[in-house]
């Protein structure tokens, strides 16, 4: 699914010592994976991330996403190639503060090149659990809601891959058990998850494990498929 | 991204940001409404003007008025010398006046079985009816006689009527001017305000010898009318006139005149600078304030993309490319824009209709106004969008996200 050719990053600000955040990552990742990429921070995982997204652009090394050379993308085409294959999960959730959960969800259909099929939203939300919040705004919500809500709209477009950055960074324990549930849960259905951590615990329950230091590939291991903890689908 | 999910969006996007819309929309308010009220008023004002002085003329004449000020209007203070005769005189000496009329004014209170009203009184020959157009509706003018003999009949205006007769028969009545009785002979046709908004149906026409002896005791008349033959004679016919008054009058060269003479041409000039402030300075105000709104609405964009740098990052990551987050701030600003021009134009109409009452402008909303106003408005919104749209465009997304 996803082929990472000697990825290299280089900063530079101006009268500033370029800084290197990459310094040749090779990755293949296979479709319906269920990946951790750990790392301390400054180790370039966020960057490794980001150029997985196609939010940044390598510097250097070839990016193949099922063959398409995506760094050689113009930005339109990246950013339709994001609204079909990719859905993203934040730190911070990144709702729209005064739009309800139904229109959170909704916003990526906005950008859809056919007019969307109707209900996605509300099918996605049901898929999260949250088919009792439709209407609720962010800050009526719980931070693990919230989070549930940002999955949801994660999966509104049906992506073949998620791609969470430190999803469970601002949650407690219980919301962070609940919304690695439904990670776990969304592989199981087919879908490649990409989780980015620094939690050694939330990366535990993900089936590969690679490890980013100094701007390399550190550590890359699989891990075994039953994991203690893993509950049913959460659906 | 399709236009009409682009505009739906921006519709709720601007419900969620309900003060800065409605910031945006009070600029593009006012000045679609002061725009939609000055030209509206405007073009009233000047088919007001049109009329009066159509009124006022007619096809060809010129007026005399006593004294030598430049200004239109009533009797003047230093209105001591035009006689009568004066104007008998004159229209000998110019063959190409037809007719003529001499007038005299005062302002007087008018009873009736113990109702009251402050009414114009003019003083008026029976040419008044040919040469000023004043005609009655009901009964009858006086005529050359009764001009003669002083005699006590007085024709009476519609306002008048209301306020002293309240449905009674005028015809016949007698009325009290000052303490002289007068016998109502006619009922005038309505004129309705003039220029300067007064009512001319609250008005007594009486023969000018009654009114210069018995009602204000004066020797010289405020104001004469002479019909001119044709339209092109009636410059030349000023100029004798002129001349034959400073005669009369021995001016002697350099001495200023003492009468002022008013013809449809200069009447015309002076209402066309009038028209140019109505029609042109003041429209031109207008659209002042809508640009200084597409300034506000630029700034307030802005800022709103600067709140909104996290919104914009979620937006690029989930698909909206640059020229998709640029065409949601332009249509925001466009959208607001043009709400705002919407009310504006209720709002302008609104006054419009206030003012057309009181003015008697029978001023209306013009379509085309009203389209004016609300493409300006759009048109506003777009520009204004443009420098907030692109600097949103320009955000990367990993920063954006930041």
């Amino acid at each position: 699914m996803i082929e990472l050719q000697n990825i290299e990053k280089t900063y530079t600000r101006a009268g500033d010592t370029p800084v290197r955040a990459l310094a040749g990552v090779s990755l293949r990742i296979e479709r319906g994976e269920f990946l951790a990429i750990v790392g301390t921070s400054g180790s370039g995982k966020s960057t490794l991330m980001n150029i997985i997204g196609s939010l940044d652009q390598p510097t250097a090394g070839r990016y193949l996403f099922e063959r398409t050379d995506i760094a050689g993308l113009d930005v339109d085409a990246q950013a339709h190639f994001r609204n079909r294959h990719l859905g993203f999960v934040f730190q911070a959730f990144h709702l729209l503060p005064r739009a309800s959960a139904l229109e959170n969800v909704d916003l990526p259909l906005l950008y859809t090149e056919n007019e969307p099929p109707a209900g996605a939203g509300r099918r996605a939300l049901d898929a999260v659990g949250l088919s009792d919040r439709l209407h609720h705004k962010p800050t009526e919500l719980s931070g693990g809601q919230q989070q549930r809500v940002a999955i949801a709209r994660a999966l509104v477009n049906e992506p073949e891959l998620i791609l969470a950055d430190e999803p469970t960074g601002n949650l407690d324990p219980q919301s962070t058990n609940e919304i690695l549930d439904l990670f776990e849960a969304l592989n199981r259905s087919g879908r490649t998850v990409i989780l980015v951590t620094h939690d050694q615990r939330v990366a535990a329950r993900a089936r590969r494990v690679v490890r980013i230091d100094a701007g390399r590939v550190a550590s890359d291991e699989a891990r075994p498929v039953a994991l203690a903890g893993a509950k049913e689908d959460a659906r | 991204m399709s236009t009409s999910r682009i505009l739906r969006d921006s519709v709720r996007s601007l419900g969620r940001h309900r003060l800065r819309s409605a910031s945006i929309m009070l600029g593009s308010l006012i000045g679609v409404a002061a725009l939609t009220f000055v030209l509206s008023v405007g073009q009233g004002i000047r088919r007001k003007m049109l009329t009066t002085v159509q009124q006022i003329f007619g096809d060809s004449s010129v007026i005399v008025v006593a004294g030598g000020t430049q200004l239109v209007g009533g009797p003047r203070p230093d209105a001591a010398r035009l006689t009568i005769d004066d104007i008998a005189a004159v229209a000998e000496a110019v063959p190409a006046a037809m007719a003529w009329d001499p007038q005299q004014v005062l302002i007087s209170s008018v009873k009736r079985a113990g109702a009251t009203a402050t009414v114009r009184v003019l003083g008026q020959s029976e040419r008044a009816e040919k040469v000023w157009g004043r005609t009655v509706a009901r009964g009858r003018f006086f005529d050359d006689s009764e001009v003669k003999r002083r005699e006590r009949v007085a024709l009476i205006g519609e306002t008048v009527v209301h306020d002293l007769f309240a449905g009674a028969d005028p015809l016949g009545a007698e009325i009290m001017v000052d303490s002289v009785p007068f016998t109502v002979v006619g009922v005038l046709d309505r004129f309705g305000t003039d220029l300067h908004g007064m009512d001319r149906d609250n008005e007594l026409v009486v023969p000018i010898s009654t009114l210069m002896r018995r009602l204000a005791n004066v020797d010289t008349i405020s104001v004469a009318k002479l019909l001119i033959a044709s339209p092109a004679q009636t410059e030349s016919a000023a100029a004798q006139i002129r001349e034959a008054l400073r005669t009369r009058h021995s001016l002697v060269p350099g001495q200023a005149d003492d009468f002022t003479l008013l013809t449809p041409t200069e009447i015309r000039q002076l209402l066309g600078k009038m028209q140019r402030i109505v029609t042109l300075y003041l429209p031109l105000a207008s659209v002042v304030v809508l640009l200084v709104a597409g300034l506000i609405a630029a700034t307030l964009m802005i800022g709103a993309v600067n709140a909104r740098i996290g919104e914009i990052g979620v937006r690029r990551a989930i698909g909206a490319s640059p020229a998709d987050i640029a065409r949601q701030f332009v249509t925001e600003s466009a959208l607001t824009m043009l709400g705002g021009g919407i009310l504006g134009i209720l709002l302008g109409s609104a006054a419009v209709q206030l003012v057309a009452r009181r003015l008697d402008l029978g001023a209306v909303l013009s379509l085309r106004v009203a389209l004016l106003g609300l493409v300006l408005a759009l048109v506003t919104g777009l520009l204004a969008g443009v420098v907030p749209a692109l600097r949103a465009a320009r955000l990367r997304p990993v920063d954006a996200l930041r």
